[in-house]
């Protein structure tokens, strides 16, 4: 990268020197209408690479997103050509609703479980595959495998498992003379059921992460632990986990995001959503599923959108300053 | 990274959030005044050519993909000049409502001919989304008068008929005659649920199954079946507009359900569908719908009888309601589309033809002159279903009008029959849940 490109325009890039101050003074138009000229054609370039996707993100991204705010402010019935004028009703309606509760504990429950669920065993596995044993490479593709797959082909083998009827499950328990829970029918049930599934097919992508985390580390400064007594969960506790925060950051945020935003799996297993409605199903329901409120739905919508994005601002505010990055 | 906040900033950002208010002013619905649904003016048809091609949408209801096939082979073989495009809008009646619904707010993809059930066309009609048929009936000279008057009488509203029955069914009483005859039990469904419940320990006894009975799966269409326990009691999930389902009557017949389950410990609650349960031999009785009918003969591998809906200590007949689905021409597609639409249902409804989907599905034949006796010939149970048609009542409005009624039925039936909530508080809250669905959503868009 050039100085004249990093340079502010209007400023010599040239310390002024004190004899040469009249003609640097004098040079200063000319040094900006030289850079204005490249800065305008870098800009031009500039806007041929990002143009595209700035328009593609705004048309696909923003512009849903302002319409959906504005579907919010409506009495509209998914599917009729009329609508009310209603203002913030959606909003009032559902944080005055029985259901508000219900809704947002099982955001909090399943994002909770979820996220602590797979970061905490993605950790654990992680640990192993690092130790230098036979099979690791294996056991590495097949912890990564199920989180590749789809969600919906997840789902369906899984309600066959957990089926109390037919179920592998329930095979298993009735030949030990035991009846199967009703993981379906039962909403507790079905938000364990559903949790269970989730982290199953995501700790493979915690795992891996952790892993490139863990093989990163700095082994002279464990090895010099070692030499000075350290035990493994005294080197682990006090210097792999702090020096791993940098990852640990990064997959909190991701698999947080990733949670709030879990669909296919509670579509699959749970298409009532009974004991599983979490924010974004519970806005597909309402607008997609039996109810057609598609108003009401967008101010779930956009109550999700306000959750997310203070989530990640109190992450990126408070949590990231316990972050070791070196 | 910096900015200034300048001038030309608030500017620039000003426009921006102008141009984006107005762009999503520009998308969506009107929101000018009255939303009530308007009468609906006839359309003229005359002198209108039907279309080259439609899209004729469908869910494939009892597994009838091959027979519509055959059947739109044959019309494409009467009428060359119409090509029916049959496509696959989703695996039940929610899904098909769901991308029908999508297409309409998105205004674009319509189909000409849609499956509609029982629960969604009325809201078809609140939005406007359908024309009635009444021009187009008297155009090609549908014969009304033909149909089953319970089955097409479901889709007259406003003095208007909306749509034409297509896969219509009732739940039937399904049984194991193995297992019955092995607790030496008549062969026959039983006449009221008290009836069933002084079988159901000897059939748990002799046949060795999980249950003597296995509730319909309530994710499924819970408020349907239920309202056969209900009316047996007396009870209903509503009257008229009125809801009921926190009666006496009402929480009685629920709480019979729940005892079979808990107290009693003879029936079970299926996860996903109990005519697989029941096939598989998990349980010795259920009921479902007759669109199962085939499906139950061909995977069953045990003697399978049929029989009415059992009544209850208070109604002993007119305790099963009809079902199903019905097919409805959108408004949003040209009238040259939607008279090419009203030929192929015109030809799809004919007695041949209904009386081949009903031997291909176990669904009831709409027309009362088909010809059943082939199909009664290879599979005598359609008639047990045929004959319940005379004993069947019209479904709650609770139940088939409300918005998302049936999924808050099905919410509260989990609560009774699967965590063995209060039957009594469990109804209260779902009488003031439906309440506030016909206030908000059904009663503003209803005419005076």
């Amino acid at each position: 990268m050039t100085p004249q490109l990093t340079a502010k325009p209007g400023r010599s890039a040239e310390p002024a020197a004190t004899g040469r101050a009249q003609h640097a003074a004098g040079a200063a138009p000319q040094n900006r209408k030289r850079w204005s000229s490249r800065s305008r054609r870098d800009f031009v370039v500039f806007l041929a690479l990002a143009l595209p996707n700035l328009i593609l993100i705004a048309v696909f991204t923003y512009l849903p997103l302002i319409n959906n705010i504005y579907y919010s402010t409506l009495n509209w019935t998914l599917g009729s050509a009329s609508a009310a004028v209603v203002g913030l009703e959606n909003y009032v309606t559902f944080f005055t609703s029985a259901d508000a509760g219900k809704v947002l504990g099982t955001t909090a429950i399943f994002t909770a479980a979820t996220v602590g669920g797979s970061m905490v065993l993605g950790l654990l596995i992680a640990l192993a595959l690092n130790s230098k044993v036979r099979g690791t490479t294996f056991a590495r593709s097949a912890v990564f495998a199920p989180y590749v797959l789809s969600g919906v082909g997840v789902g369906l083998v899984w309600l066959f498992i957990f089926d109390p009827g037919y179920g592998v499950l329930a095979w298993i328990l009735r030949s030990f003379g035991q009846q199967s829970p009703q993981w379906i029918n039962d909403p507790q049930l079905s938000l364990v059921m559903v949790i269970i599934v989730y982290v199953w097919k995501n700790l493979g992508y915690c795992a891996v992460v952790f892993l490139a985390g863990l093989q990163s580390l700095p082994q002279d400064v464990l090895e010099a632990a070692s030499l000075d007594g350290a035990g493994g969960f005294r080197r682990f506790a006090s210097m792999s986990l702090p020096l791993l925060s940098p990852t640990t950051f990064f997959l909190l945020i991701t698999t947080m995001l990733s949670s709030l935003q879990a669909f296919d799996l509670i579509r699959i297993m749970t298409p009532l959503g009974t004991g599983t409605s979490t924010l974004i199903y519970e806005a597909y329901l309402q607008a997609f599923g039996a109810y057609n409120r598609a108003g009401y739905s967008a101010a779930i919508s956009v109550i999700l959108f306000a959750i997310l994005l203070v989530i990640t601002a109190l992450q990126l505010r408070f949590i990231e300053k316990k972050v070791h990055y070196s | 990274m910096t900015f200034t906040l300048d001038r030309r900033f608030f500017l620039t950002l000003a426009g921006a959030g102008t141009g984006a208010a107005a762009l999503a002013a520009c998308g969506g619905p009107s929101t000018a005044p009255g939303t009530a649904a308007t009468a609906a003016a006839d359309i003229d048809f005359s002198g209108v050519k039907p279309a080259a091609s439609i899209d004729f949408w469908s869910n494939h209801p009892g597994k009838s993909q091959e027979v519509e096939k055959s059947i739109i082979e044959k019309f494409h073989a009467k009428f060359p000049e119409i090509k029916v495009n049959l496509v696959t809008a989703g695996a039940n009646y929610e899904e098909i409502a769901q991308k029908f619904q999508t297409a309409q707010a998105a205004k674009s993809g319509l189909p000409s001919l849609v499956v509609l059930s029982d629960v969604w066309w009325f809201r078809y009609y609140l939005n406007e989304s359908i024309i009635p048929i009444d021009p187009l009936v008297r155009q090609l000279d549908i014969k009304l008068d033909d149909f089953r008057t319970s089955l097409v009488d479901d889709y007259k509203y406003d003095g208007k008929q909306w749509a034409l029955p297509y896969g219509r069914s009732t739940p039937l009483f399904y049984y194991n005659k193995d297992h019955f005859a092995a607790a030496g039990l008549p062969d026959r469904a039983p006449a009221t649920w008290q009836e069933f419940a002084g079988w159901a320990p000897k059939l748990k006894a002799a046949s060795g199954a999980q249950y003597a009975f296995m509730h319909p799966a309530l994710a499924g269409y819970a408020g349907w079946t239920l309202q056969n326990n209900l009316w047996g009691e007396g009870g209903s999930w509503s009257k008229g507009w009125d809801i009921t389902c926190d009666s006496a009557e009402s929480v009685a017949a629920l709480q019979a359900a729940q005892d079979s389950v808990y107290k009693d410990g003879w029936a079970g609650v299926s996860s996903k569908e109990s005519a697989d349960d029941f096939a598989a031999g998990l349980a010795s009785a259920t009921l479902s719908s007759t669109g199962s009918l085939i499906g139950i003969l061909k995977s069953a591998k045990f003697n399978v009888g049929v029989g009415f809906l059992p009544g209850g200590s208070k109604e002993q007949t007119g305790v099963c309601p009809t079902g199903g689905a019905g097919l409805g021409i959108p408004s949003g597609v040209t009238k040259e589309e939607q008279l090419a639409a009203a030929m192929f249902l015109q030809f799809m409804t004919e007695p041949e033809n209904t009386a081949a989907f009903s031997a291909a599905t176990g669904y009831m034949p709409t027309r009362v002159s088909a010809d059943m006796t082939a199909v009664l010939a290879k599979t005598p149970q359609i008639k047990t279903a045929m004959d319940q048609l005379a004993v069947t009542r019209v479904q709650d409005n609770a139940r088939a009008f409300l918005p998302g009624a049936d999924q808050e039925m099905a919410k509260a039936a989990a609560k009774i029959l699967t965590q063995q909530g209060d039957v009594k508080a469990t109804m209260t809250e779902l009488k003031a849940t439906l309440e506030g669905i016909y206030t908000k959503d059904v009663k503003p868009k209803l005419k005076a």
